[in-house]
């Protein structure tokens, strides 16, 4: 096969493919990291993100990009309501508790969407969408937003995480609780700002799914092992990391179509992640040993 | 009376058992004051007393005019006193200058103050203020803790065996930082296991036996003790 059909038909779809896992896996390894549980409703609330920028597609008559930041805070308040309402209580129990009861919210906010917006197939805008030429390569605008946009909201937690005050305290928390909660850290303002955080980016996740495919009540359960695939092959509870491991899964997802029947295309995140667990569960960058 | 630090008769513990009984000690203003004694004596449970962290069931604790018997750690912290775990008591993977900006997190307004006297104590961490604290040997992440803990201006710095698994040399070190910091006007109240050591070194102590007052007085009567010494090097 010829190198640019290779870029063209597999690496650059694998690329768009992971920028979307990466902003999921960023959230989860986020809240790996301070909450110190694994969020399994994290892939129906991309869905909720992606279902919440149609509404504002449809009801306000917007682009599809436009609704993105609309949809990012209505998640984002979203994620805050849940654990108020339902993980907050659990705090003080065994995590495997919280990470049961999260499946269930995985449950619950599927059906919302299942009941608010139908069980069909649902696209932003519709027609066929033909990619441009860039010197042989074949890149669909959509696909470069998806890009860009991971680049960018990553790179302004990075360095909101390195610069700011609360990004600091956000990360001595996931460093050292004691320590943390000693030096006088206020712990509830830190588990509202990791939400925040890990919602917004959730939505982003899911609606460029959206906008790259289609919108269907399952997308992003179906996203949820991709995305912890990409949170532990990067190390747990590195954002660099997520992002990295988030755009290996997607890529090599990809390209396994080349040696494997593209039906199981989604064992490729299920190897990742056994592989990494067994020989290196730090991941790739030392992460937290899970 | 003018001590910094008056803890009198405490009794308590974590839970609902007792594991001081009539503990009484008291720190003055630039004194180092160590406990020592055999382990399980509760010599870590009466400086965490002292910062709140036990469920105290008799007895007062006084700090600088104030009845702080009650006070959760977070209280404490803004009233004066600060406090060094034995471990984990930095956080690893942040850089030196880091370590420093979280100890002085509850402190509104300009830290750069802060920043200076600290730096100035310790002028290894100011040429390493970029590395990751984890990355330090044992003596230098003892600064770092110690610096996290003085970034509030505290009057009081509890420390929780500060030498527990360094070496010789690198204990002589820590002790002759906790000198430095006393000079500058800061009571240090410390526990430690390497009793003689610590008894040279430190202004007092105290010995304590099975959660009770035993022995106290300045560090060299307690080495020429009999008892005391009996306790320690025939135990």
């Amino acid at each position: 096969m010829e190198f640019l059909e290779l870029l063209n038909y597999y690496v650059i779809p694998g690329i768009v493919l992971g920028s979307i896992y990466a902003l999921g896996a960023v959230g989860i390894t986020l809240i790996f990291a301070i909450l110190r549980y694994a969020h399994l409703a994290h892939g129906d609330l991309a869905t909720l993100g992606a279902f919440i920028a149609l509404a504002a597609v449809t009801s306000f008559g917007i682009s599809p990009l436009a609704a993105l930041p609309v949809a990012i805070l209505a998640t984002a308040a979203v994620a805050v309501g849940i654990d108020k309402v339902f993980y907050e209580h659990l705090r003080e129990r065994p995590k495997i508790v919280t990470v049961m009861a999260s499946l269930g919210i995985a449950l619950m906010i599927r059906a919302v969407i299942q009941v608010v917006w139908g069980v069909d197939t649902q696209t932003y805008s519709r027609g066929i969408v033909r990619p441009e030429d860039y010197f042989g390569l074949r890149i669909r605008d959509r696909e470069i937003y998806t890009i860009v946009a991971m680049i960018l909201l990553v790179g302004f937690l990075q360095l909101f995480l390195t610069q700011s005050k609360w990004g600091k305290a956000m990360r001595a928390m996931s460093d050292n609780p004691s320590l943390a909660l000693l030096s006088g850290i206020d712990n509830k303002k830190v588990v509202i700002l990791t939400w925040v955080i890990a919602g917004g980016l959730c939505a982003a996740s899911g609606f460029f799914l959206g906008l790259n495919t289609e919108l269907k009540p399952m997308m992003g359960w179906h996203m949820l092992l991709p995305m912890f695939a990409g949170a532990i092959l990067g190390g747990v509870g590195r954002v660099e990391g997520a992002v990295l491991g988030g755009l290996i899964v997607g890529i090599a997802e990809e390209l396994s179509v080349l040696v494997i029947p593209s039906e199981y295309k989604a064992a490729m995140a299920f190897a990742i992640l056994l592989f990494m667990l067994i020989v290196r569960p730090t991941g790739l960058l030392k992460g937290k040993v899970l | 009376m003018s001590a910094l630090l008056n803890m009198e008769k405490v009794t308590g513990g974590y839970g609902d058992a007792d594991i001081l009984f009539d503990v009484s000690l008291h720190v003055d203003p630039d004194e180092i004051v160590v406990i020592v004694g055999p382990n399980g004596a509760g010599k870590s449970t009466a400086m965490k007393s002292v910062f709140g962290m036990l469920k105290i069931r008799g007895g007062n604790l006084l700090f600088d005019g104030d009845d702080i018997t009650k006070w959760t750690p977070n209280r404490i912290v803004q009233r004066g006193i600060c406090y060094v775990p034995q471990v984990d008591n930095i956080f690893r993977e942040m850089s030196i200058h880091e370590n420093l900006e979280m100890g002085g997190f509850l402190k509104k307004g300009d830290l750069s103050a802060a920043y200076d006297r600290i730096y100035e104590l310790f002028p290894d961490l100011k040429e390493r203020r970029k590395t990751a604290a984890g990355s330090l040997s044992g003596g230098q992440r003892q600064m770092v803790a110690m610096g996290r803990a003085l970034m509030l201006d505290p009057k009081l710095l509890l420390l929780d065996e500060p030498t527990a698994g360094l070496s010789p040399k690198y204990m002589e070190q820590i002790f002759q930082i906790c000198r430095d910091v006393r000079d500058t006007g800061v009571a240090i109240l410390l526990v430690e296991q390497h009793a003689k050591q610590a008894l040279a070194f430190a202004d007092r102590g105290y010995v304590l036996a099975a959660g009770k007052n035993r022995h106290e007085g300045t560090g060299a009567d307690l080495l020429a003790d009999r008892e005391v010494a009996e306790m320690f090097l025939g135990g």
